[in-house]
């Protein structure tokens, strides 16, 4: 998939693309844009190996044209004209995603959603309508500044977007309170080909048959792109207590989560990091170092929370280690910098998520960090529990490692990766809790689905017949 | 206190370190280091929400990562050194709100001057941008209308800028007022520019020599204090000629800081209720994020509102993009109307340029030595 940046700049287009963009310019004017700058800044999103590709001059990809709509008519307009030509064309929104899923792979139209801004809120109905282009950190602002939060703090906060959060089925780290988007929306507006705008209205429920409301949360740009969502919204919490423990071992701490929440208290965030990762976030804080720490914040209605928090005492095993070790999770949950600090010299680092019932959750653990470890050029695995369920538990595994002498870092990078997504099969686990399928991802998919994964190619390739909509994305 | 690699070392082990490891160690060791742009590129745009561009504009080759994407794609030779690649690093207000939230504290402005340098010593530059090049080789105005005032003398310099000078004449004669109500006998000077609006287009030979012209200038009043209406000047004046080793003598404080020093005995009193728009040369660049609003604090009977968002340049901050694109400025200054109106209507600034750009569409957007006079006046 890797060329040099020349090289991908002076292949030839395919069919129909010339028209396609001729057209495109006809309608949009210079909101279509075939300028090298905005190509090659279309090239990627955050999938990690594609910046160790970069720093040596090749990119994934490149797009023949990007559109910057500025209207629902516009985003229908180019996705017809895609389909018309049977020209691929790729949404895109705040590119953090991490698997691909935005890298314009067989080349065609990127269309950038970010100009779609609009916001408002319907107080009593605790609503929201946005644009799929709103910035994360902007609707959790307009919101506040009203009252109210969206409750969804995904670490993209910052660059991500409303439509990408819906596309890719985020979650966000106050989830265990507030659950992940698919629980926040109420409705949403989809461009579908052959061009045509679909809207799926915002309801408290509604029995109408199979929920197509679900249908395009998670669905990364392969039957439509989502333009508008209206999304649940909550009234800004009242009060808010910040709670620590250091436990002897993670099961503990595991075991804790799970009694407080089957007596029905929801903890807005809970993070409970291995030895490892206690050692790099809270080196700190001496009472944890060496121990399970775990990090936790409950909110909400103030004698709710204070009935919540009484719970969480009640139940937790380990030593409380009091509101320092969460401040200064909440102070430092935004940095993100490991990426621009290793990948430059060599050092290849990602994440990986996956969910697994309680039961299974202490062997998942186990075996995936060992599967990784035994990759040769890993030096080091580690995890924390990032989302919690009645039901189960989001492992948030790291690795980082060196390709050994003869390996390439895409080949390094693929065999880690390999061993996780086969540790977490055997061990009973879903391949991804929230980062979604994207291109990296799609290889393990057929075994996730089982028959289901034909199933999902059908329903894409009924809706999307010219196979335009990201294609190669997630299905193949 | 284990310290913040401990982890590493304990999870690595020495056999590892001795091989794939010690490259980890060196860049921990602080031993190998990556080049600022190279790092900024390869992050996600975790400052992308404090761009008034990217928030308005939209657009990823102009987010903050993405320009710096660009700048390095341009330094490796991948993209050429032509205005279509410029234009996105042209496309920056300088107001540095990225900054704030960069685990490196990184200046995306900074990091892409200089390509701006290289591109205008090798001629690449925007018809928009030669005007005001011209302007100020001929006329020392980047309006090129020279200052037609008379030079005075004194103690206390009231410097007025090419903004307040063209634009807003009305207000250097408050200033002047206000300041002598304030017991400071100032005086003028036939001014030039202080040279930023070169530096913020690349053009830093030109910055320099407009730059030590000015401060000649200035050095030859005798003055000791320079007061300036415009936070841009003061910066200028106080961070980048030192920074280019340009001397100028005396002190120099933006009026806002002038003020802080004095409000508390003036006593002042006000109704209704205002909001304030924070100047990013006077928030960031020189570190007072807290006076402006602290100043109207001090007025007993005021009710203040903030703004939804905190800091938001008005979109005619770094000298570049209200040339070059000025309906996007525009749409970033309405984008910042909204936000102040969460407020009030009624908005303070302490920038000639932001009072510019905000005013109208609803909101009545004053200076706050307007304000503060109007109150000393009844």
């Amino acid at each position: 998939m890797t060329l040099t940046f020349d090289e991908v700049l002076k292949r030839p287009k395919r069919d129909g693309s010339d028209k396609a963009i001729a057209e495109l310019k006809s309608i949009l004017g210079d909101r279509a844009s075939t300028k090298p700058a905005d190509l090659f800044s279309y090239s990627h999103d955050y999938w990690l190996i594609t910046f160790h590709w970069l720093l040596k001059g090749k990119v994934p990809a490149l797009p023949d044209a990007v559109v910057f709509p500025e209207s629902e008519e516009d985003v229908v307009a180019a996705v017809r004209v895609a389909h018309e030509h049977g020209v691929p064309i790729y949404p895109y929104g705040g590119g953090s995603g991490v698997l691909g899923a935005a890298v314009p792979e067989y080349g065609g139209i990127v269309i950038d959603l970010k100009c779609l801004r609009d916001l408002r809120l319907y107080d009593d109905d605790l609503m929201v309508e946005a644009g799929a282009g709103v910035n994360g950190y902007y609707i959790e602002e307009y919101l506040n500044r009203k009252g109210y939060t969206l409750g969804h703090f995904p670490q993209s906060l910052y660059p991500s977007t409303v439509g990408g959060w819906v596309a890719t089925k985020a979650i966000g780290q106050f989830s265990t309170k507030y659950g992940g988007i698919e629980d926040m929306v109420l409705g949403l507006r989809a461009a579908i080909p052959p061009g045509k705008l679909i809207e799926l209205k915002p309801h408290p429920r509604t029995a109408t048959g199979p929920d197509l409301r679900k249908f395009f949360v998670g669905s990364e740009g392969i039957f439509g792109i989502v333009t508008k969502v209206w999304l649940k919204v909550r009234p800004y919490p009242e009060e808010r207590y910040l709670l620590s423990f250091a436990s002897e071992s993670l099961e503990d701490a595991l075991d804790s989560v799970r009694r407080i929440l089957r007596r029905g208290a929801r903890p807005a965030v809970v993070r409970i990091y291995d030895r490892v990762e206690t050692k790099r976030h809270f080196y700190k804080f001496e009472e944890m170092y060496g121990k399970i720490g775990t990090v936790m914040i409950v909110e909400g209605d103030s004698r709710l929370a204070k009935a919540e928090k009484e719970t969480v005492e009640e139940e937790f095993r380990g030593t409380p280690t009091g509101e320092e070790p969460v401040r200064h999770w909440l102070e430092t949950r935004f940095n993100v910098k490991e990426i621009s600090e290793f990948a430059p010299v060599g050092v290849v680092i990602d994440t990986i998520e996956v969910a697994v019932n309680w039961n299974g959750a202490m062997n998942l653990y186990e075996n995936v960090i060992r599967a990784m470890k035994s990759v040769k050029g890993t030096l080091m695995a580690s995890a924390h529990a990032s989302h919690f369920y009645d039901q189960g538990v989001c492992f948030y595994f790291t690795f980082a490692g060196v390709p050994p002498k003869g390996r390439s870092a895409e080949e390094f990078y693929n065999e880690v990766w390999d061993a996780a997504m086969r540790a977490t099969l055997e061990s009973g686990g879903t391949i991804s809790h929230h980062h979604g399928i994207g291109r990296h991802r799609k290889r393990w998919l057929p075994e996730e689905l089982g028959d289901a994964y034909e199933v999902l190619r059908k329903i894409k390739l009924a809706i999307d017949e010219k196979d335009v909509m990201n294609p190669g994305n997630m299905v193949v | 206190m284990p310290g913040k690699w401990d982890w590493l070392k304990d999870e690595i082990g020495l056999s590892n370190l001795l091989t794939g490891g010690r490259m980890l160690f060196k860049v921990i060791q602080g031993k190998l280091s990556v080049d600022d742009l190279t790092k900024c590129a390869l992050c996600p745009n975790m400052c992308r929400h404090a761009c008034p561009v990217s928030i308005v504009e939209g657009r990823e080759t102009t987010s903050p990562a993405g320009k710096a994407r660009v700048a390095l794609m341009i330094r490796e030779g991948r993209l050429k050194l032509d205005p279509d690649n410029l234009e996105p690093l042209y496309t920056c207000l300088g107001c540095d709100l990225c900054t704030l939230y960069c685990p490196f504290e990184f200046s995306v402005a900074d990091f892409i001057r200089p390509v701006k340098e290289e591109a205008v010593s090798k001629g690449v530059v925007f018809e928009e941008f030669r005007e005001v090049f011209e302007n100020l080789e001929t006329s020392g105005d980047v309006y090129g209308k020279a200052d037609s005032g008379a030079d005075g003398s004194g103690i206390v310099l009231y410097f007025r800028g090419c903004t307040v000078r063209n634009e807003r004449p009305e207000l250097a004669e408050k200033t002047v007022e206000f300041l002598r109500k304030l017991g400071y006998d100032v005086f003028t000077v036939k001014e030039t520019c202080c040279g930023l609006p070169a530096y913020n287009l690349g053009n830093t030979e030109l910055f320099k020599k407009t730059a030590r012209k000015a401060a000649d200038k200035l050095n030859a009043t005798g003055a000791e204090l320079i007061v300036t209406s415009c936070p841009s000047c003061a910066y200028t004046f106080r961070v980048l000629y030192p920074k280019y080793g340009i001397k100028l003598k005396p002190q120099v404080l933006h009026i806002t800081e002038l003020i802080g020093e004095v409000i508390t005995g003036l006593k002042l009193s006000s109704e209704g209720t205002v909001t304030y728009h924070n100047p990013c040369k006077l928030a960031i660049h020189l570190g007072e994020k807290e006076l402006l609003r602290s100043l109207l604090e001090s007025v007993e009977g005021l009710e203040i509102r903030e703004p939804r968002r905190e800091l938001f340049c008005c979109g005619h901050g770094g000298s570049a993009l209200s040339r070059l694109k000025p309906e996007l400025a525009e749409e970033i200054a309405a984008e910042r109307r909204e936000q102040l109106k969460d407020g009030a209507t009624r908005v303070v600034t302490a920038c000639p340029s932001c009072e510019l750009a905000l005013n109208g569409d609803g909101l009545e957007v004053v200076d706050i030595v307007e304000f503060l006079l109007e109150m000393m006046k009844k």
